[in-house]
């Protein structure tokens, strides 16, 4: 009876949870013109069709450098930071982890505007450069936030002993530090990947002519037409996110640091 | 033999209020192997960092060998430490390990190998090269630890509580097995513990810290005999301290007769310096063990509590039963004020 | 060897400049620009004339009463999945868990996008009710409130499951046999037992959804368009159709201190009861 009744809470849940996803997979398969579900027969011509589309290429390769480059960006930025925050007593921490961390607090729309209107009108930088800023800054907090989290477990002792042995500081960091925190650093890197991938509302104001994020584009394409093919994107968009999951908890174990 | 291997002149730790070491003074022979010990606090494993160079001192020297090093970086200094987690590199294997500080000399392949097989030899771990650290006792790692230190011929090897990991058995094993090394090494070796067996029973000399000063230097036996301070004689398990008034010891509780006037303003006895069963005094017996060869009484009396272990054969006192017991000045020890 | 203050400031302070410059400066500015007054010195009447517009204010309530409602569904929801999910053998328990987390990794767009199919003209919802007769002509159920509601719970349910299944794996295991055992009922048991222990997990999932769903553009953009606007979508007509910054600003500031406060009332009534 619990049982039951355990199983019938799940079941509902992770339908609505999942349901909605398997859906879109049929309906990218649908051979109407139109969206339908159920399809009334099955094709894979939008799946096809979507690598086709002009725009959706140009978004696709943006999307894609925005979130490889704004990622290491971050990373680069963001593990000298945790190993800082980690191993120095330093004056005002608690203020410096705010402000790092404080990308995430505020509402993604605002940043995007706020970078368009005080940043690219002003001086002039392209939409491009602020899309690539927007999203290192959005990734920074997570980066911060991953590799302290595996900073954590790892003695600072470590990197004395390193030193007695006549390592620099650079190179016990190198290592010693690195190669323990690489799992951290892997997992930051694939959740920054994701986000910045799937981020909408920082990239919303910060489009130009040619120059459109993915998920930009596809809101765009779904005002004008109604055909499945932005069915057929979501459902490969999603499918590439999860085999980039899969892939990472199978190498590394990538839930324990989510 | 240089009588000042280690020599710390004047060498102030920490700064303004934080002053953990204060102007200490220390010479450490060639190939002597001394216990720095003392309670959590004391100063000694802030000294010990700065020997190795982890520590900036705000003043004084660090000399090594005749050379002052006080200037020199951590990882030019040549000094080996042992740290109380190990500190091993859990991404390596135990040879791998060992063969890190060799590594960075970039000395030739064959001779890394040599030395390194050599080192987990030394420490008896030859066959242990490629397991993780994650793979091995403790017991294990510690040898690691020490082989990884030792290969690379350091001047000086510091320990950090080298024995507070381990249990029981390890740690008499760990003790014998560090004495043998330094023995076959001939290496100056120096380690802090706050435990007075472990000091007693390693070290050729202890020095007895408190307070970021050192309280009382000298050889296992010195100290155990012949204690300076009721500080270091507490340390070192006399644990009947009191102060002498006329002839008689005060406590804030009361005080007793002494069979004569003594000379110092304090006297202490171990639990087995007290006389028990006779004498002029007498107490109720406020807690009693068995410890095998003795007994061991609390014996409530005029000055508080006293500590006596009464020999096995005489007749056992139960608790709350009255006890006969004197402070023999015989066997007391006098203690600076 | 890391007391070098300097060294360590040297480390950190390029990610912190890099934040504030690229974000704290810019959104500083941009909240104050309600603040400007159009003759110049410091004024709220930006504050003043939003307010006054019935529409900003039906949508201003709309984002709040939908904020609430999604917060309040996913903590019900939240707790019975939770309960449930801490309560399965450790196989099981790995592989729901990982299904509840897998939606968070995929595009919202994508997510979001299944409800047009769902509740679409043409969709799963309709086929049905005329195909059973129920109405001739197909019902909009898209760019209605439920529609959004819908969305944004999917969107952000998981991250409530995940905040309260954490929070009562730290339940110390037989607390709550103990408390049957003393004779409470199941609903004595989750509210002097359960959510006691778990108030801390709820306060961060009710945070992290209700933020969510205030701060979502793509879910009311997509089921709910101009028929059902939320601030979010509001601000982006206000500045791409009437160039209307004052009120951009105004929604920005609205934004954030409801994320603010909502993350700081919750944490108030979570100690308070303790």
């Amino acid at each position: 009876m619990r049982h039951l009744a355990t199983w019938a809470i799940l079941g509902l849940t992770l339908t609505f949870l999942i349901g909605p996803f398997l859906i879109i997979i049929l309906a990218g398969a649908s051979d109407t013109e139109y969206l339908a579900f159920p399809p009334q027969g099955l094709t894979l011509g939008w799946y096809f069709k979507v690598f086709t589309v002009e725009s959706f290429r140009a978004s696709f390769v943006l999307s894609m450098a925005l979130a490889v480059f704004g990622t290491l960006a971050a990373l680069l930025l963001g593990v000298p930071a945790a190993y800082a925050l980690n191993r120095y007593d330093l004056p005002g921490a608690e203020t410096l982890r705010t402000v790092v961390a404080a990308p995430i607090i505020v509402p993604g729309i605002i940043v995007g505007l706020a970078l368009l209107r005080y940043m690219v009108v002003p001086t002039g930088v392209t939409v491009t450069a602020a899309l690539f800023m927007a999203h290192t800054a959005l990734v920074l907090p997570y980066a911060v936030r991953v590799v302290s989290s595996s900073m954590n477990n790892l003695r600072a002792d470590m990197e004395e002993a390193a030193v007695l042995l006549g390592c620099t500081r650079l190179q016990a960091f190198l290592k010693v530090v690195l190669p323990n925190i690489r799992g951290g650093v892997l997992a930051a890197f694939i959740l920054g990947f994701v986000t910045s991938f799937n981020q909408v509302p920082v990239s919303l104001f910060l489009s130009g002519p040619g120059v459109r994020t993915l998920p930009i584009d596809m809101l765009a394409y779904m005002e004008i037409t109604f055909d499945p093919s932005v069915a057929a994107l979501s459902a490969l968009l999603a499918f590439m996110s999860l085999a980039i999951v899969f892939a990472a908890e199978r190498l590394l174990g990538f839930s324990r640091y989510v | 033999m240089s009588d000042a291997f280690v020599k710390l002149s004047g060498l102030t730790l920490g700064y303004g209020r934080t002053v953990a070491v204060p102007a200490l003074d220390l010479s450490i022979r060639e190939g002597e192997l001394i216990a720095l010990l003392g309670p959590s606090g004391c100063g000694k494993t802030t000294t010990m960092r700065a020997i190795a160079g982890l520590l900036d001192p705000s003043d004084g020297t660090i000399e090594i060998d005749g050379r002052d090093v006080t200037r020199v970086p951590a990882n030019k200094r040549g000094i080996g430490l042992v740290f109380q987690s190990y500190a091993l590199f859990p991404h390596l294997s135990a040879h791998e390990n060992v063969a890190f500080g060799l590594r960075l000399q970039k000395l030739p392949a064959e001779e890394i190998r040599a030395r390194t097989e050599e080192g987990l030899a030394t420490v008896g771990l030859t066959g242990f090269g490629k397991r993780k650290p994650a793979e091995m006792s403790g017991g294990q790692q510690q040898r690691v630890a020490l082989a990884r230190s030792l290969v690379m011929r350091p001047k000086v090897l510091l320990l950090d509580e080298p024995l507070s990991n381990l249990d029981a058995r390890l740690r008499l094993e760990m003790r014998t097995e560090l004495q043998r090394v330094q023995k076959e090494t001939g290496i100056t070796m120096v380690f802090v513990t706050h435990d007075q067996a472990e000091a007693l029973a390693l070290a050729d000399r202890i020095v007895l810290m408190r307070e970021g000063r050192i309280e009382q230097l000298g050889t296992p036996a010195d100290l155990y005999a012949r204690p300076e301070t009721a500080f270091a004689a507490e340390f070192m398990g006399f644990e009947n301290i009191f102060r002498t008034e006329g002839a008689a010891v005060v406590s804030d509780k009361g005080r007793l007769p002494l069979a004569a006037v003594p000379q110092s303003p304090i006297l202490a006895w171990r639990p087995d310096a007290v006389t028990v069963g006779e004498g002029p005094h007498e107490g109720r017996v406020a807690a009693a063990s068995f410890a095998g060869a003795h007994r061991e009484y609390v014996i409530d009396s005029a000055l508080g509590p006293v500590k006596a272990d009464a020999a096995i054969e005489l007749p056992e006192v139960p608790l709350g039963g009255t006890i006969r017991f004197d402070l023999p000045l015989a066997t007391a020890r006098g203690l600076a004020a | 060897m890391f007391r070098n203050t300097r060294e360590g400031l040297a480390l950190a302070l390029p990610a912190a400049i890099f934040s504030t410059l690229l974000f704290l400066v810019p959104v500083g500015i941009l909240l104050s620009e309600a603040f400007r007054g159009s003759a110049g010195g410091w004024s709220v009447q930006g504050y003043i004339d939003f307010f006054s517009e019935p529409l900003n204010r039906t949508v201003f309530l709309r984002t709040l009463k939908l904020g609430l409602l999604v917060a309040g569904t996913a903590a019900v929801i939240g707790y019975a999945a939770a309960f449930c999910i801490v309560n399965l053998g450790p196989k099981t328990r790995g592989k729901v868990f990982g299904m509840v987390v897998l939606p968070l990794m995929i595009s919202p767009v994508a997510r979001t996008y299944a409800w047009i199919v769902i509740l679409g003209r043409t969709g799963i919802v309709n086929e049905a009710i005329t195909g059973l007769g129920l109405s001739d002509t197909p019902l909009r159920l898209l760019f209605t409130e439920t529609a959004v509601f819908l969305g944004l719970l999917q969107l952000f349910l998981p991250l409530m499951i995940i905040s309260l299944v954490s929070a009562m794996e730290n339940i110390p295991r037989d607390v709550i046999p103990a408390a049957r055992v003393l004779g409470a009922s199941w609903i004595e048991v989750f509210f002097k037992v359960i959510l006691p222990l778990t108030k801390e997990g709820l306060v961060i999932g009710g945070t992290l959804v209700f933020t969510g769903a205030l701060t979502a553009y793509i879910t009311p953009a997509i089921l709910g368009g101009s028929k059902v606007l939320m601030l979010e979508t509001l601000l982006y007509q206000r500045v791409n159709v009437s160039n209307d910054f004052v009120s951009a600003s105004v929604i920005a500031m609205i934004l954030i201190v409801m994320s603010f406060s909502a993350n700081l009332l919750l944490k108030r009534i979570a100690t308070a009861r303790s």
